[in-house]
């Protein structure tokens, strides 16, 4: 990895751009169905004619047909429709943890790396004590503290995430602090936060960038077990885990919990393909 | 056994213990700041049915009307000399309900743990042996797909598959051998790809080394280079990562056990999490950070003894204790 300054970064993110061109079938595919999902959450009433809350008694427990993509539930609700509506949800959710993650434990990061010291010290021991404590048990203790609910469940998952954020961070600054060009400009008199903002913040973001779209992937998982286990909005809500742990006692419908469950799935493995993408072409 | 490395012993235990300390804090502080009241919410509900002197006893007991720093002191006194402290539903020791559900996820984990473990290894070699026209990639797809699904679907798929279609075991039995069997394999599945994929990535950095091309030059087919030479340097790291998956273990449980309907700390947690019981969410987090943080302990002083690259490099780290990050060069190369 060689460190650019940043109007040489600029034209490195030109020919990037060039470059993503060629990007993978797969990779391809993967931005085609996040595309999707993200229409899905801003727009479901284009997607579904039918209503994610009524249903209709007399269809309950429908198999998977042209009318009802996958099936009804045993409320006579079509799922794929609650599926498209609890997208919103469980995205935004997903990408609330991110941002919580990506700000706190990018700060203290930063922190930590730009300034060393006692600073480094101190910050490193709370990231050790957050690193400690089991990630799902620590999501499931904040998310009982502050109250069960969808965006609560989402920070309770961003809180956990911190800490690896971090230590990514605090890595990636203590790698850039001692690059020669930041050298340069602490001799020809850049000021500490000039070059933490200029030169240290963009390097850092780099490395970032993936291991967030890779955390968004997770979250997405995490936040769904969290309401799987009844820690987030309850029905009506569809949040996907929601589907999925209604559609647990229904077994004998089994579409109740494959057709959430492979949306989800579908979703964290395209994100995952493409956080594996950024990372090859950085 | 040298200096450094008792050095570097002494200095990661007082880090451990440090840390075990200060999650204890954390956790306290955590379940403290619970809104509302646990006192009014848990005691006061009518159905519950305690007099006015019961909560009163039950409030002075667990020292609910002392200042919260006072509590906090009182609470990590206890935990010191392993005193965890009394339930507030049940009015149980803590100790006594976490001893009664601790065996069956422990057994539920070591086997998960298991599952893991032969599960990487089972794709790991596959990657080496298994050639390109025959699904080759299918298995190197194996970590990123199962790292893409959630640990209670995969629950869910096996109870629907081996339980309901097969009928290999009953839910309402959850504690038989296959339906123990099936829960850990839920469990075990994601800590596999995980090691699954530091697996594989050192095999295939092993793969490429002179010595490995050597081997084969000496004639040496696929399966004797993957035994002798390459199995064991590809294994080393992944002693890390099984201990990093300690926590997923432990938070996996807590879903599968609902998943299969086991009784276990997952279900105690799920329970306490539910009538806001205080005293056993505080004792089992702090109990899993304490597991974690013993366990990776123990992995971080057994590698360098395990690998010898390691060892010379541990005795020239001036701060081995604190993140690895710090190894890529010195930390105080700016001084501006």
């Amino acid at each position: 990895m060689t460190f650019l300054s940043n109007s040489a970064l600029f034209g490195a993110q030109k020919g990037g751009w060039a470059e993503s061109f060629r990007m993978p079938l797969v990779v391809v595919l993967s931005f085609a169905i996040i595309i999707t999902i993200i229409a899905w959450s801003v727009a479901p009433q284009l997607f579904t004619t039918y209503s994610p809350v009524v249903g209709v008694p007399a269809d309950k427990l429908l198999g998977p047909s042209t009318a009802h993509w996958f099936g009804t539930d045993h409320l006579g609700r079509d799922l794929y429709a609650r599926v498209v509506y609890g997208t919103a949800s469980s995205v935004s959710s997903a990408l609330v943890a991110v941002v919580i993650g990506v700000l706190a434990g990018g700060l203290i990061g930063l922190l930590a790396g730009f300034l060393g010291g006692w600073v480094d010290v101190v910050l490193a021991r709370l990231v050790d004590v957050l690193l400690s404590i089991p990630k799902f048990l620590l999501a499931v203790i904040v998310v009982t503290a502050i109250g069960f609910e969808t965006i609560n469940a989402a920070i309770a998952t961003g809180v956990s995430a911190v800490a690896i954020f971090a230590r990514v961070t605090r890595a990636e600054v203590i790698k850039t602090r001692q690059a020669t060009f930041v050298e340069a400009s602490f001799l020809s008199g850049g000021s500490h936060w000039y070059i933490l903002w200029r030169h240290v913040l963009p390097n850092a973001s780099r490395s970032v960038l993936p291991l967030a779209v890779l955390q968004f992937g997770e979250s997405i998982l995490v936040i769904a077990s969290l309401a799987f286990l009844g820690y987030g909005d309850p029905p009506p809500a569809s949040d996907w885990g929601l589907l999925i742990s209604i559609g647990k006692d229904y077994l004998k419908w089994p579409w109740l919990v494959y057709a959430p469950a492979f949306i989800t799935i579908l979703t964290v493995l395209s994100v995952n393909r493409i956080s594996r993408w950024l990372r090859k072409t950085d | 056994m040298n200096n450094a490395y008792l050095t570097y012993a002494a200095k990661r235990l007082g880090q451990a213990v440090v840390v075990i300390l200060l999650a204890y804090v954390f956790t306290f502080v955590v379940v403290s700041i619970l809104p509302g009241d646990p006192i009014t919410s848990v005691l006061r509900n009518p159905q519950n049915g305690f007099s006015e002197e019961e909560i009163a006893e039950i409030i002075a007991a667990q020292g609910l009307d002392k200042p919260i720093i006072v509590q906090l002191w009182h609470s990590l006194s206890g935990f010191l000399v392993g005193d965890l402290g009394m339930s507030m539903r049940s009015n149980r020791p803590v100790s006594t309900l976490i001893a009664e559900v601790l065996p069956s996820t422990l057994i539920l984990a070591s086997v998960g743990l298991a599952v893991a473990m032969i599960l990487a290894m089972l794709v790991a070699y596959g990657t080496r042996f298994v050639p390109k026209r025959y699904g080759q990639g299918l298995l190197r797809g194996f970590p990123s797909l199962f790292l893409s699904v959630p640990n209670f679907v995969i629950g869910l798929v096996l109870i629907h598959l081996f339980g309901f279609q097969l009928g290999l075991f009953r839910v309402i039995n959850p504690d038989s051998f296959w339906a123990t069997l099936f829960a850990a394999i839920a469990l075990g599945i994601p800590i596999s790809a995980q090691i699954a994929e530091v697996l594989i990535a050192n095999l295939d950095k092993e793969a490429e080394q002179e010595y490995a091309t050597v081997a084969r030059s000496r004639g040496l087919g696929q399966a004797r280079l993957f035994a002798r030479h390459l199995l064991k340097p590809a294994s080393l790291p992944v002693v890390t990562v099984i201990a990093l998956t300690i926590g997923e273990l432990l938070g996996g449980s807590l879903i599968t056990e609902t998943v299969f309907g086991r009784t276990g700390i997952g279900s105690l947690v799920q329970r306490s999490v539910s009538t806001q019981d205080l005293p056993v969410l505080q004792a089992i987090v702090s109990l899993g950070a304490v597991v974690f943080v013993l366990v990776n302990l123990i992995a971080d002083l057994l590698y360098p003894l395990l690998d010898p690259r390691v060892k010379i490099l541990g005795g020239q780290k001036r701060r081995p204790t604190t993140a690895d990050e710090t190894s890529i060069g010195p930390s105080k190369a700016v001084t501006p």
